[in-house]
This record gives structure tokens, C-alpha cells and sequence, in this order.
């Protein structure tokens, strides 16, 4: 063939590459559809151990971390959502992602959140969510976004209020925390029951902020806080007195009335009451001593059985501190 | 082929042997001896796992090193050295010399991949396991090992045609590494919200060449099937992808100014 030929053939295969690009992307589609099956069943991470990974990275770590946390979001999205999904090789690729490079604040933050999801949203184990933001705080100690993320998963995936709180409280401690950290703190310590540990918050906080709606919610919370300890107390009274008197008390002037409450003021109308009470019992008073007197009996004794009488005994003394808040 | 063509074929392996290029299949046969007698000691239960998956890497690193490294000195070499223009002065085509090289470089990586595989075989047998059915996976995946080193000397050899050695390397290497990470062009695609650039994504998948259909090292070391149906397929897809390099391999060779 002369050198003529050669080209005028070359040139006329050369027009077939467009087809031969299309060929090839049928092919590829082709592949795909054989293949996608033979990968789901397949899919495996070689290297699952970070530190390996650091080694075989030959120092482009950095850059490694990013493609594995690229590959940890490609492989959530993949599969969120999905009926029966399973995120079996999340926490491998979050952990060898972190291994990689601590401080990819992502791969703690973000990586959380898909570990702790539960149901096709997410791999449902947030004690591995903990552990991956526990790592984070450890290499990145000064970021105060990882203590409340902390904080949020013990108090949402896990209900630890006290161990929220305690990462609430870490949070705030740094100065570049916002305020709502410490508000964080101190409402969950609340509700997980710590008054103590809330009121030591809150008032800490109505002490330190110059903002006039944190101070203001901060006192109403240590009023609430002193609500629950007023309510905690008088449960514990109301308990005496069913054990004293073989019944719970019908209102706290019941209690009051025992003498087991003091510093109530009482409302006008009960005042009122309570001095027509004494009044008649003042009238009767001769006419019920004389009978009493002819039984040989005190008619203010306490264990006398009629009622009137011990009502007049008990509440005595039951006024004078009127203190509400004591 | 025509005869001129095997004869450049020929020629080329004898020069690629004369340049010790087999040598290479010392320090693999070292490989697999070590980790033959090293994987039993430190482990349990996956000494054969490891040995397939230690051996069809190594064929695949060692002849991608080898088809990389060589096939982009193929025409440059041979036009640094003047070689080219005697051989042009005789019959013989632009065209016909590289397909010639191309076939040369070929059967050199098909004869040190044969030659890897006995070595592989050998250490399967070292480490104490008869061999079974479902190890012809392993030669399907050599097969498919094979296709891959095919399509990166067309690709070494295109680049040969136009540029020098070191920035073929980096264009081959580069083209590998991301073909071998092709899916996750077009994942990254798919993610976005962005029709343009879902389709771009899509395209670049589609013409890039994707070097992750030839990896079967996973499935083999598992002692799975191959379909026969995808082996065809992946034979059909490389020789199209290289018949498209090669023709414009041949296009750039053909118009390019060699005085």
C-alpha cells in the first residue's frame, strides 16, 4: 500500500471514533449494570485501620483524610433513606478519616450526626457518635462547637442529662462560646434533676451576663428552681402527715394546721374563717369546759378525738414568720 | 497484523528483554516468597486470601510500572536515537510501526504477567492448598489484569507520539488515577444539584477510561465466579478504548514533522 493509501485509510478509521465512543459508553453502561449487583455484595474497606492508612499515605495524609471523608458522605448518601439500610463501613471510614487528619472538624461534626441517626437515616449507634466527638475534643480541645455537639447527643440519642449538662458546662467555659451554652448547661442539669448543679449554673450566669433577657430568664429559672425545691418539701411533708394522721392532707392548711408547715400566710377568707372559728370555740369554750371538766378531761387536749379541739391546738403558733420564699 | 508489524512486535520485546526489564520478576518472586513464609507466621485463616490479593496487586503494579515507563519511551526513543529514520526508509508504515510497537510492549507485559502468575501459583501451593475450581477466577482476573495494561501502553504510546517522556508519565499516570476513580466522578455528579454539571460529570464518565472494571482482585481472592458475560464485555470495551487511542495515536504520528 503506498503512503497515500495508508493515510486516506487511516483518515477514513479515524471517522469511526465517534462511534467507537459511542460503543464504548454502551459498553460501559453495560458493565455498569452487571456490575452493580457483584459491588453491593462486595463493597469492603481494605485498609480500616487509620493508622495503616497514615502510613501507606507517604505523608499526603491531609489529602488522603479529605478523599476518605469524601467517600464517607458519598457512601452515607448513598444509602439514607434507602428501605433497610445498613451503615456497616461508616464508622471504618470515619475513623480512618480522623485518624488521618484530627482535625477535620467535618468528619467529627457531621460524622456524628450520621452515626447517631436511627432507623435508614442513619447507622443508630450513638456510642460510636460519642466516641468519634470524644476523639475530637481530645485533638482539638479549644473548639467549643465539639462539647455542645457532645452535649447534644448525650441529651437527644443517649438521655444522659447529666453528662449533657457536664458537656454544656465544658462548652461554655471557653470564651468564645456563645451564651446559650451555659443556658444549655443549666436547663438540663434542671431537668435531669441536678437542681443543685442548675442553680449553681443559673445563678453564675444571672451573676456574669450583661444581657438583660438572659439575667431575666435566669431569675425566673432559680424562682422555678426554688419552686421545685418548696414542691420536693412539701411532698415530703405531706408525707409525715399521712403517716401521722393515717391520711394525705386535704390542702396545705391541713398541714399547716398540723403544725408541720410554718410561714403560710394564709388568704383573708381562711383568716377569716379561722377566726370565727376561735371565736365560737371561745363562746363554747365555758359551756364544753364545764362538760369536759365533768369527764375529767382537758378539752385542749391534743388526744382528744374531736376535732374542733385538736384544730385549736395544732394551729397554734402556726403564724408570725410569713416569709414566702422560706 | 502484517509481517513488518510482528517484526517491530518482535524486535521491541527482544529489546525490552535485552534491557532487563524481566527482572522485575525477582523482586516479585521475593514478594511472594516473603509474604508466603511471612503470612503464616503473623496470621490465621487468610494466608491464601493474602497471597492472592499480595500476588494479582503486584502483577497489576508491576505491569502498570512496566507499561507506563516503557511506553512512553517507545517513539521518542526511537526518534532520539535516529533509529526511526531508518526504519521509515524502508516499506513500512507510520501506522504499521505503531501498531508494531504497541503489540512489542504488549507481549512483554503478557509474558512477564505469565510469568507472575506461575510465581503466583507457586506460592498458593508453598503455603499449602490444592487447587480448586473456583481459582480460575484468579486467571480471569490475570485476563482482566491483562485488558488494563493494554489500555495504559495505548494511552503511554499516544502520549509518546507528541511529548517527552517525563510529561507522558505524569499525562498516563494522571488519566489512570482517574479513570481508576471514574465512578466516583460521576457520584459526585449525581450528588449535585446542578444539571450542567451532572452532565458533565456523566460525560467525563463515559469518556474516560474506566480502570475499575478491570478490577477483579477482590471477587478472585473471595473465590467467587466471574460472569463470562462481563469478562466479554470488558474484552470488547478495552479493545475499543484502544482502538480509539490507537488510531489517534496514529493521527498525531502521521502528521507529525520528524526532521
Amino acid at each position: 500500500m503506498t503512503f497515500g493509501g495508508q493515510s486516506r485509510s487511516l483518515w477514513t478509521a479515524i471517522a469511526f471514533i465517534p462511534i467507537l465512543l459511542v460503543a464504548i459508553a454502551a459498553l460501559q453502561q453495560r458493565i455498569d449494570a452487571q456490575t452493580s449487583t457483584i459491588a453491593k455484595e462486595q463493597e469492603e474497606l481494605l485498609v480500616r485501620s487509620g493508622r495503616v492508612a497514615k502510613n501507606l499515605s507517604l505523608g499526603y495524609d491531609s489529602l488522603l483524610a479529605d478523599v476518605y471523608w469524601t467517600r464517607a458522605v458519598q457512601y452515607y448518601g448513598g444509602r439514607v433513606g434507602l428501605p433497610g439500610a445498613t451503615f456497616d463501613l461508616l464508622w471504618p471510614l470515619l475513623d480512618v478519616t480522623t485518624t488521618l487528619d484530627s482535625h477535620l472538624m467535618p468528619a467529627y461534626r457531621f460524622g456524628a450526626i450520621f452515626l447517631s441517626e436511627q432507623g435508614e437515616v442513619g447507622a443508630g449507634r450513638p456510642d460510636l457518635a460519642i466516641e468519634l466527638v470524644k476523639r475530637g475534643i481530645a485533638a482539638n480541645p479549644g473548639e467549643w462547637r465539639l462539647q455542645t455537639d457532645l452535649g447534644f447527643l448525650y441529651y437527644w440519642r443517649v438521655r444522659d442529662y447529666k453528662n449533657a449538662a457536664a458537656a454544656y458546662w465544658q462548652a461554655s467555659k471557653n470564651p468564645a462560646a456563645p451564651v446559650w451554652a451555659k443556658l444549655m448547661a443549666a436547663r438540663i442539669a434542671q431537668k435531669g434533676g441536678s437542681i443543685e448543679t442548675s442553680r449553681m449554673i443559673w445563678s453564675e450566669l444571672y451573676e456574669s451576663t450583661k444581657d438583660p433577657n438572659v439575667k431575666k430568664i435566669a431569675a425566673q429559672q432559680l424562682l422555678s428552681l426554688k419552686a421545685q425545691d418548696d414542691q420536693a418539701h412539701l411532698d415530703k411533708l405531706a408525707a409525715e402527715y399521712a403517716k401521722r394522721f393515717g391520711h394525705d392532707p386535704a390542702s396545705i392548711q391541713d398541714m399547716v394546721a398540723a403544725g408541720l408547715l410554718t410561714g403560710v400566710r394564709r388568704s383573708r377568707r381562711i383568716r377569716l374563717r379561722a377566726r370565727a372559728r376561735r371565736e365560737i370555740a371561745f363562746k363554747s369554750k365555758q359551756s364544753y369546759g364545764h362538760r369536759a371538766a365533768r369527764r375529767s378531761r382537758s378539752p385542749l387536749d391534743p388526744q382528744s378525738r374531736r376535732p374542733f379541739a385538736r384544730f385549736l391546738v395544732t394551729s397554734r403558733g402556726s403564724r408570725g414568720n410569713e416569709n414566702p420564699l422560706q | 497484523m502484517s509481517a513488518l508489524t510482528a517484526v517491530v512486535a518482535i524486535n521491541t520485546f527482544r529489546e525490552a528483554v535485552r534491557d532487563r526489564v524481566l527482572y522485575n520478576l525477582v523482586l516479585f518472586a521475593l514478594v511472594m516468597i516473603g509474604a508466603a513464609i511471612l503470612v503464616g507466621q503473623i496470621s490465621i485463616g487468610i494466608d491464601r486470601l493474602v497471597i492472592i490479593n499480595l500476588g494479582l496487586s503486584a502483577i497489576s503494579l508491576f505491569g502498570l510500572v512496566m507499561a507506563v515507563f516503557i511506553g512512553v519511551g517507545l517513539v521518542y526513543k526511537e526518534i532520539e536515537k535516529r533509529t526511526l529514520y531508518s526504519l521509515l526508509a524502508k516499506p513500512i508504515g507510520r501506522q504499521q510501526f505503531l501498531v508494531g510497537k504497541y503489540a512489542g510492549l504488549l507481549l512483554t507485559l503478557a509474558v512477564n504477567t505469565a510469568l507472575m502468575t506461575i510465581g503466583l501459583a507457586g506460592a498458593l501451593f508453598y503455603v499449602g492448598r490444592p487447587f480448586m475450581r473456583s481459582d480460575l477466577s484468579i486467571l480471569v482476573a490475570v485476563y482482566l489484569i491483562l485488558l488494563e495494561l493494554a489500555l495504559v501502553t495505548a494511552l503511554a504510546l499516544f502520549f509518546s507520539c507528541f511529548s517527552t517522556p517525563m510529561l507522558s508519565t505524569l499525562f498516563t499516570l494522571g488519566i489512570y488515577l482517574t479513570g481508576s476513580f471514574a465512578a466516583d466522578l460521576r457520584e459526585v455528579g449525581d450528588l449535585t444539584r446542578s444539571p450542567l454539571l451532572k452532565g458533565f460529570m456523566r460525560a467525563l464518565y463515559y469518556l474516560l477510561p474506566n480502570f475499575h472494571n478491570f478490577n477483579a482482585i477482590a471477587v478472585a481472592a473471595h473465590g467467587e465466579t466471574i460472569p463470562f458475560s462481563l469478562v466479554a464485555q470488558n474484552t470488547l470495551y478495552a479493545c475499543a478504548y484502544v482502538t480509539v487511542v490507537l488510531l489517534a495515536a496514529a493521527a498525531v504520528f502521521s502528521r507529525r514533522n520528524l526532521k
